[in-house]
């Protein structure tokens, strides 16, 4: 398949024990009415379970849905798990609900970018094709 | 009197087919001044000529401003006048009626907030109950009636707060309880036979939560008649829209209505079940569809009542509900007015109950408006007048989001002002002094029936797709929840629903820095507290316990008793709902979007 036509794959993902999953599944479709092809965990996932259904899945980019206020701990692990396990070059985006002051330090810690709640989902369409539209 | 008579003609001439009686058309006559003697033909011929030589020519004109359209789909009309009340066909004794009278259209009590307002209650919870408990004081200083606990998701999901799965989320939305011992020391020096009302979500683990409370109670020598709980308890609505589930939902929906028939045995008067819409609505699906998932929810949780062999009598008013509409004011109050009707019908026609109570729903609700991260002190605004329709409507017992609650736990400062909004709204301006204030606006009944049609219309759906377990297991509420929400974000997204500071006057997003953040110290502190528990408590007790709640599994008895042992003898939260999960299952995620 030549590199123009594949489409930009993405893991919708859950993680830790916040059940709101309203934002993840809204975005994950309109990721899919963008063209681009969604995967989504469903509930509760651990940041190893993440990880791994991303490399399963040749996605990439990772975009996680946090609102329960555990991203200064979750975020960071699953860079961390990715680095680990040679995949560097997936994106991590998160959204939710992310003080200003945490977004410098998430950054740092390998996030890609952070999307607060409220963002235009054709937004986040943008970032994405801009971003990840033309690899591989 | 003559208002009820009015009612009684607009009645006239529907589908119950009553002759008008003259001399009662007299007085509708006077007692519509705008109208005068016009008949009701008069009346439709001068709508029309306002409609078609006025109204519709300065729209042509100027044009409307956009589409009105209510989030549940109900076209907005530019007037309603007594013809639309006349063409539904309603009756006003049948289907409007007395406040504490069928079918409670007007309210659950005669009285309403002449003779008790609506309790300004509190949900509130956040880090360790020492630290919590601080604040619990500071919010019955401050005039809250009710307590209701919010805990953290490791203890709604029945984990302990040292399980891996815990990792970063002790404290943080909720307090963190793991026994019995946490609870205490919650609700140290809280008089809980001051407060109307104390209780909290505990929506997958009901009996654990119940438990913990009836024990609460007898540690201080009370009686379970002296004070009152009140729980969420209804798990099914965790499947499709708030995510706390454990277990397989049937084996959910059986735990639930075992702390229902304990309470009918035990403790009749506390409300040890709210059967929630707002997090269905909140979620997507709409408020008309909500209030039908709700219903086919209540209705399941009855029928394994009654197959327990209880009687609808005794167990509907142990039941309360919890509407919700966020996105439009009048439909707020016409979602409450329309749910108490339909509430009332279902018991009567279709279960036969005849206590009043068992067909007087009573309602708890959460006050929000569409609130923002972009500049959030307007979300006060928004939630006041969000919270303003529920008390129009009749709620019962009234919880009411903080301002800076889209941004995290809320400050003492923004509960304060949440707190003293509810006051204000209970006291001041005269909000609360005659009951159903708007009921008789042409626009506001109009809207109840549409609404009512709506859930109706809803509710057959589900039950013909075979029921509350087939919302779940089918995917139906999901994918109405998706549907909506995707609606909504698009309607967002192009401007067609208006929101400031989001589509209109359009602001960045932002999470200030002085967001709420749990102390550091606090995992420390509860990991070493339920250390100190497990090393102290009898072990041959706790492990005679569980082995009760294993049998109780096995043999169907009711889970109320058994946990009570195990509350007492300082089993975990976790270790509970360990041998649940043995017995029962777990519950399996849904991937699709």
């Amino acid at each position: 398949m030549a590199a123009s036509e594949r489409k930009v794959r993405v893991l919708v993902a859950k993680v830790g024990l916040d059940g709101h999953d309203v934002g993840a599944r809204v975005i994950a479709r309109g990721l899919l009415d963008a063209g681009m092809e969604v995967i989504y965990t469903g509930l509760r996932r651990t940041p190893e379970q993440v990880v791994r259904a991303a490399l399963e899945e040749d996605v990439d980019v990772i975009g996680i849905s946090i609102l329960s206020g555990a991203h200064l701990t979750l975020l960071p692990r699953l860079r961390q798990l990715l680095s680990e396990a040679g995949a560097q070059d997936i994106g991590l985006i998160a959204g939710g609900v992310i003080p200003q002051e945490d977004i410098g330090p998430l950054k740092e810690a390998g996030v890609n970018e952070i999307f607060l709640s409220g963002t235009p989902v054709p937004e986040v369409v943008h970032y994405i094709k801009e971003r990840y539209g033309d690899r591989t | 009197m003559r208002i009820d008579e009015r009612g009684g003609v607009a009645s006239a001439g529907t589908e119950s087919g009553e002759a008008i009686d003259p001399s009662k058309e007299k007085h509708v006559n006077d007692s519509l001044p705008h109208t005068e003697a016009q008949s009701a033909a008069a009346l439709s011929d001068a709508a029309k000529v306002w409609r078609e030589q006025h109204y519709d020519a300065e729209a042509k004109e100027k044009g409307e401003r956009r589409a009105f359209l209510t989030d549940t789909g109900i076209e907005v009309r530019p007037l309603y006048t007594p013809l639309d009340v006349q063409e539904s066909g309603r009756s006003y004794l049948e289907d409007i009626g007395f406040p504490g009278q069928y079918p409670f259209t007007r309210g659950d009590r005669a009285g309403m907030f002449r003779t008790e307002s609506f309790a300004v209650s509190a949900y509130s919870g956040f880090g360790e109950a020492q630290d919590c408990n601080q604040r619990f004081r500071t919010l019955v200083d401050w005039g809250a009636e009710q307590l209701l606990v919010a805990l953290d998701l490791p203890t709604q999901c029945g984990y302990d707060s040292d399980h891996e799965m815990s990792t970063g989320e002790v404290g943080q939305v909720g307090v963190a309880i793991d026994t019995m011992a946490d609870m205490e020391a919650l609700f140290d020096g809280i008089d809980i036979t001051q407060v109307k009302r104390v209780g909290t979500l505990g929506n997958s683990i009901g009996p654990i939560v119940l438990a913990m409370f009836a024990v609460l109670g007898e540690r201080r020598g009370l009686d379970w008649s002296q004070y009152t709980v009140n729980l969420q308890n209804d798990p099914l609505k965790e499947y499709i829209a708030r995510g706390t589930q454990i277990l397989p939902a049937e084996a959910a929906a059986r735990l639930a209505t075992d702390c229902v028939a304990w309470c009918a045995d035990h403790a009749p008067h506390w409300s040890p079940m709210t059967v929630c819409v707002n997090h269905i609505n909140a979620g997507g699906a709409g408020s008309s569809r909500a209030a039908a998932i709700a219903l086919s929810n209540a209705l399941h949780y009855i029928d394994l009542l009654l197959e327990k062999g209880y009687g609808i009598d005794q167990v509907a008013p142990l039941l309360h509900m919890f509407p919700d509409e966020r996105h439009d004011f009048f439909v707020s109050v016409a979602n409450l007015r329309a749910l108490r009707r339909s509430w009332a019908r279902l018991m009567k026609e279709r279960y036969g109950a005849t206590r009043p109570e068992a067909m007087a729903l009573r309602m708890t609700v959460y006050g929000h408006g569409q609130e923002t991260l972009q500049e959030p002190l307007n979300n006060i605004v928004r939630i006041g007048f969000g919270t303003l329709a529920y008390v129009l409507g009749g709620a019962s017992y009234i919880y009411i989001a903080s301002y800076d609650e889209a941004v995290s736990t809320p400050t003492e400062e923004s509960v304060k002002v949440a707190l003293r909004t509810q006051q204000i709204l209970a006291h001041e301006h005269g909000f609360t002094d005659t009951i159903d204030p708007l009921g008789g606006s042409y626009f506001v009944e109009t809207l109840t029936n549409q609404v009512e049609d709506q859930i109706r219309r809803a509710l057959r759906e589900i039950e013909d797709a075979g029921g509350a377990q087939a919302v779940i297991s089918t995917g139906l509420g999901r994918r109405w929840m998706t549907e909506g929400a995707v609606r909504r974000q698009r309607a967002i997204d192009s401007g067609s629903r208006p929101w400031v500071t989001v589509n209109k006057w359009p602001q960045r997003p932002n999470v200030p820095n002085t967001a709420f953040r749990i102390d550091s110290r606090t995992v420390q502190k509860q990991m070493q507290r339920v250390a100190r528990v497990k090393a102290t408590r009898d072990p041959a007790r706790v492990e005679a316990a569980l082995a009760a709640i294993d049998e109780a599994c096995r043999t169907g008895a009711n889970m109320v008793p058994p946990t009570i042992e195990a509350v007492k003898a300082l089993a975990t939260v976790g270790e509970i709902c360990e041998r649940w999960k043995s017995h029962f299952g777990v519950f399996q995620p849904s991937t699709d979007f």
